[in-house]
């Protein structure tokens, strides 16, 4: 290819040089001609060189992967370097002497392989190795082949790549075949060999059937007599043995079963047939509730120890797979991040019952082997279930369960009458005797008190003689008192009831005459009933003038007031009006609040001596209101009370400017300390300074109220901004412009005028002169004219 | 038996054949027999690895054919 292309471009050159001459005279032509006929012969001669350039270097290239071709066209350098180069062919001796391998100027390639080793030889190291050149020399009449396919203007097997160091051909995979026929035959040689050591040794071995010593008949025969011979004292031996064991048995008279030996079983089941007797003392490894009832279920021994002396055990295999399927399951429950011991972890068994186990028990069945229920034939099944039964009641007295048997009684006939088993085990209900609980009291204190030391007279509620108070307690409070000796008296709840409500009646009663003694309006009451209420009382209270008034109302939808009640000077009996307590004959204080309170209103005041007690029913809720129609002291309590006027009790910012109208001898501490301080040093050092004699004392409840202020020298107020401004300036000592200081003064005479401005009215006063001319003149208008003249076109306008 | 190039890019391109198991100082010697310079001052590169005089040719996995840049120290 590529040579077809120079090819080419010599011919193109060639007819350029001829387009070029015809511009030319034709004297120059014909010498061009020539030219071109020379140039032509020199393109053949290079043409030759370089095809000899090429097969040396398909011959080098063909051992490699890749095969660096020199850019052969138009740069001379190049070029001229290929003529230098020496072929290792058979033509590189020619090359060698006319070539100098190292050229002056370094540019010279490549030595022979001769001259190599020559210089190997030199440097100190082994030659060349030229086994590997039969590649090359294949390779060389590859490269031959090449050329002719070239020839035939075939295309190259062998790509032309161009790379940065040159063009170069990738030379194609090379035969796998050959590779792996040998290696094949390599294989093959090695596997025949292993069969060949493998027969011999099996060679050695004596077979089966040669290592039979008895070839001939005879042997053979007296062989098998031997054997019949022995067969024959064997079942004499065993049935002597028989004999013995059965002699033994009728010897002992065992009663116990042994277990049936399979020996035994199969001549058994030869006199008779195999039965349920013989099952008897079989051991089953299944849990005998895993046998259904009325389900066939076919058991085979088990496998075991040929030296096992234990007795037959009977299973079935499926039942067999089926526990082991369940364990499986078992263990695929368990966490698998459980391991180790837990304290925390508590086990139950199926009746809710506590396991106690052991460290790490989870091991237990690996180490010990797992415990398998069994049970054996011979034991009846009632017995193990009754066993059963009682481990469960057991289980159930542990846990404080009952067992209900679904057994129940025969059913009876119904009736009124008690039998006599009855009647013996029918009691009368004991009545509870009630405790009282004794509320202490002071003046129960006071009377042990009396009874330690002799009676002494204390107060006036002392006074009273012990019978009677006893008696106003049981008549006016629910409690009866509790005498000395509670063992002589019983007291019965019913009576107790009976009483309580009688005493409720009486009290009532009592009520409704007061009330109609007293004059309603000077008591304010407030009586809040039980939302339980009997209908006869419904009805009293009907009867009952009481006074709802809005405040009252209001209050109640307020409820209770938290303090009621808590001075202790209310009777904390009077909720006469309970139904509810019948039984707890006496409700404590604690229900009191957030209840309706109820307040007796025809209770005796108790009065003590001298001291007023004040009455509940007086203590209103609320003050009395004053009446506002009286006069203006009385209006001003009331808007006081209400709050619409405001109490000046309330701090307002001490403010310095205000200082001559606060109260004299109002000072804060601080500042009035400060001020000793002041005076003190000026007085000459001594006076009022304590200084470091007084220590210092934190404040506890000391809250000043301070607020800043900035005034300026006009005293008028400034803002925060202005009193930077004014500080500034101060500091600084450089005032403001003039011009800001007229801005400002203008600004403040504004605000002044702003100040002083009516609302109604404009700055400069306009409505009221207006109003002034008005009424001057007596005309709903008024004429604005700048001058006269007008005035009176406009008079004349009026006219009209 | 290997072929190698070795250029430097300054006009000095030697093809040189060697044995796979020889060392890289070898090459450098030969290398040295052919351009002239001094086979210590020769540096054999190839990318940015470059080659330690004790190490043989088939270590590197310097196969026929291959191009190795040369610089000089």
């Amino acid at each position: 290819m590529g040579k077809e292309k120079k090819h080419k471009r010599d011919k193109d050159l060639s007819s350029r040089r001829r387009s070029r001459s015809r511009s030319r005279s034709r004297s120059e032509e014909y010498k061009e001609k020539k030219r071109s006929k020379k140039n032509r012969e020199k393109d053949r001669e290079r043409k030759h060189r370089r095809r000899s350039s090429d097969r040396e270097k398909s011959y080098h290239s063909d051992s490699s992967d890749v095969v660096e071709v020199p850019i052969i066209p138009d740069p001379p350098v190049i070029s001229s370097s290929f003529r230098n180069e020496p072929t290792p062919s058979k033509t590189s001796k020619q090359r060698k002497k006319s070539l100098s391998p190292i050229p002056a100027d370094g540019a010279g390639d490549v030595l022979s392989i001769e001259e190599t080793n020559k210089l190997r030889a030199k440097l100190g190291l082994k030659p060349l190795e030229v086994g590997s050149s039969e590649v090359p020399q294949s390779s060389s009449s590859g490269s031959k082949k090449e050329e002719e396919k070239d020839k035939d203007g075939n295309s190259q097997e062998l790509k032309k790549i161009k790379d940065d160091w040159g063009e170069f051909y990738h030379k194609p995979a090379g035969q796998f075949n050959e590779k792996t026929e040998v290696e094949l035959l390599r294989e093959k040689i090695q596997s025949k060999r292993e069969k060949r050591k493998i027969e011999d040794k099996l060679a050695r071995i004596k077979t089966l059937g040669e290592s039979d010593s008895d070839d001939d008949a005879n042997a053979w025969v007296d062989k098998s007599r031997k054997i019949e011979e022995e067969k024959k004292k064997a079942q004499l031996r065993a049935k002597m043995l028989q004999e013995m064991d059965e002699n033994l048995d009728n010897v002992t008279t065992t009663h116990a079963r042994r277990p049936a030996r399979p020996q035994k079983s199969s001549q058994l089941s030869k006199d008779q047939g195999y039965g349920s007797k013989d099952l008897q003392g079989l051991k089953v490894a299944h849990d005998i509730d895993s046998f259904k009832e009325e389900r066939q279920v076919i058991l085979t021994l088990e496998d075991k120890d040929v030296l096992d002396e234990d007795g037959d055990t009977l299973m079935n295999v499926n039942m067999k797979d089926d526990e082991r399927y369940k364990k499986n399951v078992e263990v695929k429950k368990q966490n698998p991040q459980h391991y180790g011991y837990d304290v925390y972890e508590d086990q139950y068994d199926e009746f809710g019952n506590f396991i106690g186990r052991g460290i790490l028990s989870k091991y237990d069945e690996e180490i010990d082997g797992s415990k398998k229920p069994t049970f054996t034939i011979g034991e009846s099944k009632d017995l193990i279930q009754e066993q059963q039964r009682k481990a469960l009641e057991v289980k159930a007295k542990l846990e404080n369960k009952r067992l209900e048997t679904l057994n129940l009684d025969p059913l009876k006939i119904a009736s009124d009458c008690f039998t006599e088993e009855e009647l013996t085990k029918f009691k009368k209900p004991k009545k509870k005797v009630k405790k009282i609980r004794q509320k202490l009291k002071a003046d129960d204190l006071l009377e042990i008190a009396g009874d330690s030391s002799s009676n002494k007279d204390l107060g006036s509620r002392k006074r009273k003689d012990d019978d009677e108070l006893k008696k106003v307690v049981l008549n006016i409070d629910d409690l009866p008192e509790l005498p000395e000796d509670t063992s002589n008296i019983k007291i019965e709840p019913e009576d107790d009831e009976l009483e309580h409500i009688l005493s409720k009646a009486r009290r009532l009663k009592q009520k409704e005459i007061i009330k109609k003694e007293l004059p309603v309006d000077n008591i304010k009451t407030e009586v809040k009933m039980e939302t339980e209420d009997s209908e006869g009382e419904a009805e009293i209270r009907a009867n009952n003038f009481i006074t709802l008034n809005q405040t009252a109302e209001f209050c109640r939808t307020l409820g209770d007031i938290p303090t009621y009640g808590m001075a202790g000077n209310r009777d904390e009996n009077t909720d006469m009006m309970d139904l509810e307590d019948e039984v707890e004959e006496q409700e404590p204080s604690m229900d009191k609040r957030g209840k309706w309170n109820t307040v007796d209103p025809n209770e005796e005041p108790k009065l003590a001596e001298g001291v007023p007690i004040v009455e509940p029913e007086d203590v209103a809720i609320l003050d009395e209101e004053p009446d506002i129609g009286a006069g203006v002291a009385n209006a001003l309590k009331l808007a006081m009370s209400k709050g619409y006027l405001e109490k000046e009790e309330t701090n307002r910012p001490s403010n310095s400017r205000f200082a001559h109208l606060q109260a004299q001898h109002y000072s804060i501490d601080d500042k009035a300390h400060g001020e000793d301080d002041k005076y003190g040093r000026r007085g000459g050092g001594g006076g009022g300074y304590n200084g470091p004699l007084s220590e210092f004392r934190e404040k506890a409840g000391y809250k000043p109220n301070v607020k800043l202020e900035y005034i300026d020298d006009n005293n008028m107020k400034l803002t925060p901004k202005e009193a930077f401004r004014y500080l500034s300036h101060k500091f600084h000592g450089k005032g403001p412009g003039k011009n800001k200081i007229e801005k400002r003064l203008k600004k403040l005479e504004q605000e002044g005028l702003m100040k002083k401005m009516s609302s109604s009215d404009t700055p400069l006063n306009t409505l009221t002169m207006l109003q002034q001319k008005q009424k001057e003149t007596q005309s709903p208008f008024i004429v604005l004219s700048g001058n006269k003249s007008s005035q009176s076109t406009m008079l004349g306008k009026n006219k009209r | 038996m290997l072929e190698i190039t070795c250029n430097d890019r300054l006009g000095k391109k030697v093809r040189v054949k060697c044995n796979p198991d020889d060392t890289i100082g070898d090459l450098k010697k030969l290398i040295a027999a052919q351009t002239g310079t001094r086979y210590d001052k020769i540096v054999l590169k190839k990318w940015y690895t470059i080659y330690k005089d004790n190490i043989r040719l088939s270590d590197y996995e310097i196969h026929d054919g291959m191009n190795l840049e040369m610089y000089y120290q």
